[in-house]
Order: structure tokens, then sequence, then C-alpha cells
């Protein structure tokens, strides 16, 4: 790339980032805001303290909160990524009758619309008596069309002629799976990975329902329960909130990005 | 590679291991606090109490738990956060009648005749009845919204009103009167006009129906037939009366006169323009009219809603939330959750939820506690909502009306309010508005009929 | 055909048969083992209460949700007669396409010039990504302050470059167009991750010999990297679509369906009448409508896109 087209690549990035991560910035800033300066419309705190931090944690046991959070994601997220790269792995590798139907059926399951399983569910749940535990917070997630139809679209540019010349070696499928399938799809498990982990980090609706408890919920009712309705919202607080929040996601997400890399240049078989 | 895998596998098996046991150690815990009641039946009885406080309100509500928990050693109050008050209601619905179902349960004022219509709530009434409670000491204007042919169905709990909040320094440079707020229709549109210039607008109102089943009712008008649904199931909205017109040409005339601004329908939002000048005069709860005056950064004037110049000043219904009882449930609860429900009408615990919270007391002896006259002094705004409050004549138009599809309605009437910025015409918009209102009530009448 | 099967064709027709069928059958049996705990719990949790869905949507139901009496197509044929329905659609599908499209355009060529082999590229990319971090909530809430017409940054921006200002969430003209910014926004971070991903993946190789050949950047876009990038582009097609038809957080926060319900897209209008209205039966009905209508959205897309589509 000669001198100039580098210079303009670098200002595209950095007007695209500065566009992108403007709106995060800005959370950031109202974090620090007292009483109505947020409502005034400033952009800049006239001081930056860590009063409302420090009122969000006293508010909400937002530690309790995080871990729970934590736990409930983590969960979900090895719970998805192993029956996804299974059910994947069926899909492309083992041929049988009708798999194409049931792919479409397992795809089909993404379009039902959230609402009409939320009460359904919370009656199953109920009677299986998981109210109030990690179980019924995750469980019920474990199984994924997206994570599925992610890993298949993967899976399938693995050249075929593997799969059959570890068949010829009669090397078992699932050994197959783990030892070939498996570590080829780093970038795409780790990708999976973490999408799951978000997703799950920022489900309000379900652990509402199913938890009574502060011992098992998880952090976006913490910052709902900062919001109020008919009273002014202070707002400083629920920013702050947030951004105790988004901190171990932006994290998860730098990590992640670093892991990526490095899968990358490591060159997975190619 | 294998390595891996192996790791992977272990790190699964130990994280269910400790999901079970994190499980069972709630379990236990459960378990625990069963063996503790059981134990201790005799003196420790456990209600749980559901509701959609939250923000600074939480607090407050924590706080009275906690205090009427200290105060006696019979009853254990757990206050759960269940979300808005739409989703505590639905997870209410589900659990109803299951051991997982609360003792108290917090329900806004409008999902009053769907609580008294889903059998699974018992009337206060009951209580009252046998222990012949004396409820007279209780503010009428409030209590009436929850009681039906003279049952006391739910305790209400944080009421409030709107009223009229506007900027004193505003008022000043526009050279009117910043004590003097206006009180008719014809004064509220001459002040908006002066206020009105470069950045600042003169008034508005949130597209809420609440705000707009207000103003018809402080000039006495009714919301649906049946005596506002209060004597029978009401099968008709009404609300495009003349005193329903007089609202919608208000906006409708002031909006095309650049003297209303749109602030769409977030509370936060039509705060904001307050706060930032934008708006001169709006209507707010009085629940948050001390954040207001806290926050702003001008002086903040509060008064009565304004009505139509011939009319008749009516007085203002009670909005907010109530406690219900639920049924289905041992006798001791019940008792409990009672007993509870008699502590938080105290003069004492409503001064100080009047303070903390910014709503009413339901007990107008509060208002003579010290702490209460104290802030006064210093807000004198709180004041202007308690007696308004206590100016409201009784009458099935300030009782509120009592409608299944109350939600509904309110979506109708929001829309109606959003298509006059449109420049739809007053008069087509809520005829449209009754109209769609009036198939939800169809709807819900054949349903309940069949 | 595969050797196994060329070495069977030796062998007697009955045995052929026979094995033929039973290693069919035990093909069926492995593959089903796999899937086994995924089509058990989609059983449990998805198809069950859609099945529920479906039941309740021919019938008149009490507003706890209790069935009472059969309605046949009724809630059906009440919805295509109601004008507010007929909006929804209308949204719904101009969500679709205000959101899908551009959103993607966006995201591939942040992804384009986030594979760019440049020092310190990791923290463009940390930082086109990071929106996947952000939850709708909390991203709405933000947008909901920079759209405010008063204090908002969006109208001080329009009036510091001249421009007049626009009441982006109370106009009817402009509600769904600023809902739809806002989400192109939450979903940039993770349709770039994903699309990156897809980039990085194509060999190198292929451009180098491009380079070798001497073509321009733009045929080998066109020529090598679109081709390559296919099955990922496929699947964020489909999936941002079925989350385009699926949105409600972000309405919930910035709009409630309004002004004058023109951003009422179906999922919100079904979540207002199943949780504030108490519809059950219609919101059943809408509800199944819904999960049809994308599922013909994407047979569809499946029929003409994976033809198409390129799998190494």
């Amino acid at each position: 790339m000669s001198w100039g087209q580098k210079l303009f690549t670098y200002a595209l990035l950095l007007i695209a980032a500065a566009i992108m991560f403007f709106p995060i910035i800005y959370a950031f800033l109202i974090s620090f805001m007292q009483g109505g300066e947020v409502l005034q419309g400033n952009l800049w705190p006239e001081e930056f303290t860590l009063a409302n931090y420090i009122n969000a944690f006293e508010k909400v046991p937002l530690l309790t909160y995080l871990f729970n959070s934590l736990i409930v994601s983590f969960l979900i997220m090895l719970g998805q990524v192993i029956f996804s790269s299974l059910a994947a792995f069926a899909f492309v590798f083992i041929p049988f009758k009708g798999r194409n139907v049931l792919f479409f059926i397992f795809i089909s399951t993404m379009m039902i619309p959230w609402e009409a399983t939320m009460v359904p569910n919370f009656q199953t749940v109920q009677m299986l008596g998981w109210l109030n535990s990690y179980t019924g917070l995750t469980v019920p997630f474990f199984a994924m069309a997206f994570g599925t139809f992610l890993l298949r679209q993967q899976f399938k540019t693995i050249p075929k002629e593997l799969y059959e010349a570890s068949q010829v070696a009669g090397i078992s499928n699932f050994r197959f799976f783990r030892s070939v399938v498996m570590p080829v799809s780093k970038t795409s498990l780790v990708t999976l990975g973490m999408y799951c982990f978000l997703t799950a980090w920022n489900m309000y609706l379900w652990p509402l329902l199913v938890t009574n408890d502060e011992q098992v919920r998880t952090v976006q009712i913490g910052l709902k329960q900062m919001q109020s309705q008919e009273i002014s919202t202070e707002w400083g607080v629920v920013m702050a909130g947030v951004v105790m929040v988004i901190l171990p996601t932006l994290l998860l997400l730098f990590l992640g990005q670093k892991r990526l890399q490095e899968g990358l240049t490591k060159g997975a078989l190619k | 590679m294998k390595k891996r895998w192996l790791f992977m596998l272990l790190l699964a098996i130990s994280m269910v291991i400790s999901a079970c046991s994190g499980e069972s150690a709630g379990n236990e815990a459960e378990a625990e606090s069963d063996t503790e009641t059981e134990a201790g039946s005799e003196e420790k009885t456990e209600v749980v109490f559901w509701h959609a406080m939250s923000g600074e309100l939480e607090g407050a509500v924590q706080k009275i738990a906690d205090d009427f928990n200290a105060s006696q050693e019979e009853i254990e109050v757990k206050p759960v956060f269940q979300g808005t008050y739409e989703e505590a209601i639905t997870k209410f619905n589900t659990v109803a009648g299951t051991e997982d179902a609360p003792t108290i349960m917090q329900t806004f004022e409008v999902g009053t005749k769907y609580m008294i219509d889903s059998g699974k709530i018992q009337p206060v009434q009951k209580f009252i009845d046998e222990e012949g409670y004396d409820t007279s000491q209780w503010e009428e204007n409030i209590t009436n919204y929850y009681a039906v042919d003279g049952v006391q169905y739910s305790m209400p709990f944080n009421s409030s009103t709107p009223v009229l909040v506007y900027n004193k320094d505003a008022f000043e440079e526009a050279g009117l009167d910043p004590e003097k707020a206006p009180a008719t229709y014809d004064e509220l549109k001459d002040a908006a006009k002066k206020l009105t210039n470069g950045d600042q607008v003169g008034f508005s109102i949130l597209n809420y129906g609440w705000f707009f089943e207000e103003l018809l009712a402080a000039q006495g008008g009714l919301f649906v037939n049946e005596d506002n649904g209060r004597a029978g199931n009401a099968t008709e909205a009404v609300f495009n009366s003349e005193e329903g017109l007089k609202v919608f040409e208000l906006i409708s005339d002031m909006y095309n006169e650049g003297t209303f601004y749109n602030t769409g329908q977030v509370w936060d939002d039509m705060r904001a323009a307050f706060q930032s000048g934008k708006i001169a005069m709006y209507i707010d709860s009085s629940a948050g009219i001390r954040a207001m005056v806290d926050n702003s950064p001008f002086e903040v004037g509060a008064s009565y809603l304004p009505v139509p110049d011939e009319a008749n000043r009516q007085g203002v219904i009670i909005g907010g939330a109530s406690l219900w009882m639920t049924s289905d449930i041992e006798e001791e609860k019940q008792q409990a959750a009672w007993e509870f429900m008699k502590y938080v009408t105290t003069p004492e615990v409503q001064a100080e939820w009047h303070l903390q919270s910014g709503y009413f007391a339901i007990n107008p002896a509060a208002y003579e506690e010290d702490i209460v006259q104290e802030e006064w002094e210093k807000y004198p705004q709180l004041k202007v909502t308690v007696d308004q409050l206590k100016d409201t004549k009784p009458s099935t138009a300030t009782q509120g009306a009592l409608i299944s599809v109350f939600p509904e309605a309110r979506q109708k009437v929001v829309s109606a309010m959003e298509s006059l910025y449109q420049g739809v015409d007053p008069k087509e918009a809520l005829d449209r508005a009754v109209e769609e209102t009036n198939q939800a009530l169809e709807a819900a009448a054949k349903k309940s009929g069949n | 055909m595969s050797l196994p099967q060329a070495q069977q064709e030796t062998q007697s027709f009955v045995k052929q048969r026979w094995l033929g069928n039973s290693r069919r059958f035990a093909s069926l049996l492995e593959g089903l083992l796999y899937l086994l705990p995924s089509i058990l719990l989609f059983t449990v949790f998805l198809f069950y209460p859609l099945m529920k869905t479906l039941y309740l949507s021919f019938f008149y139901s009490d507003a706890q949700g209790v069935p009472l009496s059969f309605a046949g197509f009724d809630h059906f044929v009440q919805l295509f007669s109601s004008s507010s329905f007929m909006t929804s659609m209308k949204a719904t599908l101009l969500f679709v396409l205000y959101t899908v499209p551009p959103g993607i355009i966006l995201a591939l060529a942040l992804a384009l010039l986030a594979n760019e082999k440049l020092r310190g590229i990791g923290f463009f990319r940390t930082i086109f990504s990071s929106t996947m971090g952000m939850s709708v909530a909390a991203s709405s809430v933000i947008w909901m302050f920079m759209y405010n017409p008063a204090i908002g940054i969006a109208n001080r921006f329009l009036t510091w470059a001249g421009l007049s200002e626009i009441q982006w969430l109370l106009d009817p003209g402009w509600a769904l167009i600023s809902v739809s910014i806002a989400t192109i926004w939450m979903n940039t971070g993770f349709t770039f991750m994903i699309l990156l991903g897809g980039l990085q993946n194509i060999d190198s190789q292929l451009y180098e010999s491009a380079k070798i050949a001497g073509v321009s950047r733009f045929y080998s876009l066109r020529k090598i990297t679109l081709p390559m990038l296919s099955p990922t582009l496929f699947f964020v097609i489909t999936v941002s679509m079925i989350n385009a038809f699926q949105t409600f957080g972000q309405i919930d926060i910035l709009t409630k369906g309004g002004p004058m319900e023109t951003t009422n897209v179906i999922v919100y209008a079904i979540y207002k009448d199943a949780f504030i209205n108490y519809n059950v039966g219609s919101a059943s009905a809408q509800a199944v409508l819904l999960f049809f209508g994308i599922l013909i959205v994407t047979l569809i897309q499946f029929k003409l896109g994976e033809r198409k589509v390129h799998y190494q």
C-alpha cells in the first residue's frame, strides 16, 4: 500500500471509530453527571466524581448480580457451544434421510416470537421446580439454532476429502469431530462463544420471571431497578450501572479479539 | 489437543457441579428458612410483597418493610422487585394460586378492574369489617378510586395527581406574575403566547392517556358510560363529549399557534425539555415535582390543573398504584399482610413516605407531622399538590373510570393526541379514539359474555 | 460415488440392499444422537409453546389467558380487516428494509477496512465490534438522549451543520428511520465481527495471484472476496432478517410503537396485545402469522441463496 493510501485508510478508520464509539463515550460521560446535569443536555460533566458509582453499588447488590450474570452467561455459553457444534457436525458430516428438512426445522425455531414462549416456558420451569436456580436460568437456552447454523456454515468449508480419508482410516466420527473439526473451527467457536456470552449477559425478561431472590438475579434486572417511571430517573446513577455492566463485556471482546488474532496468525489448517 | 479437550470437559463438569451445588445451597437456605419458620411458626409469618418500585422508590419501600419488621416479632415482610407493573402482573397471573404466589401484590390504577375480575384477590373490606377498622381517617379522594359499591378492594399505596409545573424565571422575563399561574385555558393560552420566544415554547403535555383523563375529569367529564363504569360494566366510551373536545381543541389550537411543544411519550424527555428551558410550562405528576425543584437551574412553580373558562373546577383523579391481597393463601398470611397494610397507613409512616417518595399520604393526619410541615416550608410546591387533592369534589368523574380495557383505551387516546400534531381535526381524532375504544370494550364483553 | 459404495456394487444385490439399509439406519441413528440434546430442548421450550400459541389463536380467552370458547378463524379474519394490523405489517417490512441492507453494507465496509494489515488495526477491530457488548436496553437509553429534541446531540449537530432540527422520534415520517439508525448501530458490532472472520478465512494466496495478474482492487473484490465470502454473507443476511423481524427492545424504549403506530412492528403489537391489553387470542394469531411469515421468507432465501453460495 502506498503512503497516501495508508493515510486515507487510517483517516477512514478513525472517522468510523469515532462515530461507532461515540454513544459509548457519551454513556461514560453521563455516568459522572450529578442531578439535573443530564436533563439540561450537558455533554461534559462538571466534575469527575465516583459518587454515582458508589450510589449504584449501594442501591442494588451489583456485585452479587455481576457474579450471577457471569455464572449464568458462562454456563449458557458452554451449553450452547457444545450443543450447537454437536448438531452442526451431524448436519454436515453424517448423511441421513431428512437431514435438510430437520435442519430447516432447527432454523425455524429462530422465528418463534419470544412473546409466545415466555409464559408457557415459565410454567414449564415452575413445574420442574427450577425457579430461583441457575438451572432455570440457563438450561432452556442450551439449544440454539443460530449457533448450529453458524457452525454448519463453518464446517461446510472443511474439505470433504478430509472426512473421507478419516473414514478410510477407520477413525470414528466422534474422534474426527473432536480432533479435526473442532480445532479447525477454532475461530468460529470463539466468535460463537463470545456471541453466546454477550447475549446471555444481556437477557432481562426471562431472568426477571424465573427469579424472586436477589441471590440469583442478574445485572440487567439491576439496571432496570435503578430507573424509575413517574419520578425522574437519576440517569447518572443508571449510566454508572451501565458502565459497570458493559466493562466486563468490553473486556471480553478485547480479549476475544486478541485470541482470534493469535488463532489466525498461527494459521489454522487451511 | 487432547489435553485441551480434557480441560474443557473438566471445566464443564466443574461448572455443572458448582451450578448444582449453588442450587442446592439455595435449596438448603430455603429449607433452612422453611424449618425456621416452622420451628417458630408461632412467631414469624412471611409476607412476600411484590412491587414495581424502582430507582429511589425501591429504597423507600425497603425502609418501610425494614421498620415494620423491626417493630414487631410475628411478621416478616419481604419486598421483591418484579419489573414494571405490566411485567409484574404477567408474572402474578401465572403463579396466582400456586405456592410461588406473593401475599401482597402492587398493581397500577388502570389494572384495578383487571384485578377485581381476575378472582385471584381478597378484598381488604373483609378485614376492615372483621375488625371494625375506622376508614374515615383515610383521604376519601384516594380510597374512593379503589372502592366499588362500597367495598374496599385494595389499599392505596403510592398515589399521585397531575399538576401544572412552570418556570418562574421565564414568567418574570415574559412579564408574567410568577406567583400566579394560569388557571383557565384562556389564561394558559395567553401565558403560553407570551412565553414563546426564540428557543422557548410556552406549554406541553406528555402524550400519555392519564393526562387527558385528568383534564377531562377536572371539568367533570366522564370517560365511559355506566357512571364511569362504577355502576356496572362500561359498554361505551363517552370521552368525545364537550369536555373531551375542549382538551383536544386546546392542544390542537396551541400547537397550530406554535405555543405547544410535542414532547413525545417518555417522561424524562419531557422533563429534559423543561429543565433545558425548551418549554416553560407543562403538566407533571405530583410525585416527580420535588426532583424537578431540586434539579432545575431556575425557580419552579406548581399550580392546579387549568380548566376551560366556563367550567366548574371538579378536581383530580388519583393515579399511582395500590396493594392487593391475594386469595388462596393461608388465613394467617392474609392476616399478617393486613397488619402490614395497617402499619403502612399510620400517620408516621405515611409522613415519611410522602417526603421520601413524593406520593400522597393516604392518611391526611400525616400532613400534621412536624417533618412534613418543615419540608413544606422548603417545598411549597408539595403543599399545592395536596391542596388540589383536598379541594377535589368527590363524584363519579373524579373517582376515575373503571374499565377492563383501560391500557388499550390509553393507547388509543395517545394515538389520537399524536394525530393532532399531524393536523387532524380534534373532533375527528377524538371520535376515532372513542370508536376504537368501543371496539375493545365490545371484544372484552364478548369474551366474558361467552 | 465414494469408495465403500463402489465396493458394495460387486456384492450380491440382496446383501447390498440390506447393508445399505442398515447402514443408512445406523447413520440416521448416529445423526440423531448428535442432535438429540438440541431436539429435546427445542421440543420442550420452543415447539411446545408454539403449539400452545397455535391452539390459543383459535380460541377466545379471558384476560388471564384461559381459553373459553372456540373462535375458529375469527382472530385472523379480524386482523386482516384491521387497519392497525396493516400498519404493523407495513412498519415491519419497512423496518427490515431500512435495517438489513444498509446494516450489512456498513458492516461489510468496516470489515473490509479493518481487514487491511496495518499497525494498530486490532484497536479498530475492537472498537468496531464493541457495540456487540452493549445491551439493547442500555444502547436504547443512550440513543433516547441523543434523539431528544430539546437536549439531544443529534439536533445540535444538525443546527451546527446549518440544517433545520428534526423531531426524530416524534415525527411519524422520521420515527421508523430513527429507530432503524439506532438498530443498525447496535447490530453492526456483531455483523462486523462475523464478516471479518469470514474475510480472514479467505486464502491470501488468491489475492496474491490476483495482484500478479494485475487486476484492479474492485475486480478482486467482486471476483474473489464476495464469492469466497458468500457462505458468511448468506448466514449474516438470513440471521439479520430474522432478527429484524423480531426487534423489540429498542422500540419499547424509544417509541412504544408510536407516533401514530408508525413504529408498531408486529412483535411490539404482539407484546402489547399479550402483556398489556390481555388479548391473548389476537396476540397468538399475530404470533402465528409472524412465525409463518418469517418461515416463508427464510424458505425462499434458502431456496435461492444456498444455490448461489460457494462452499469450498
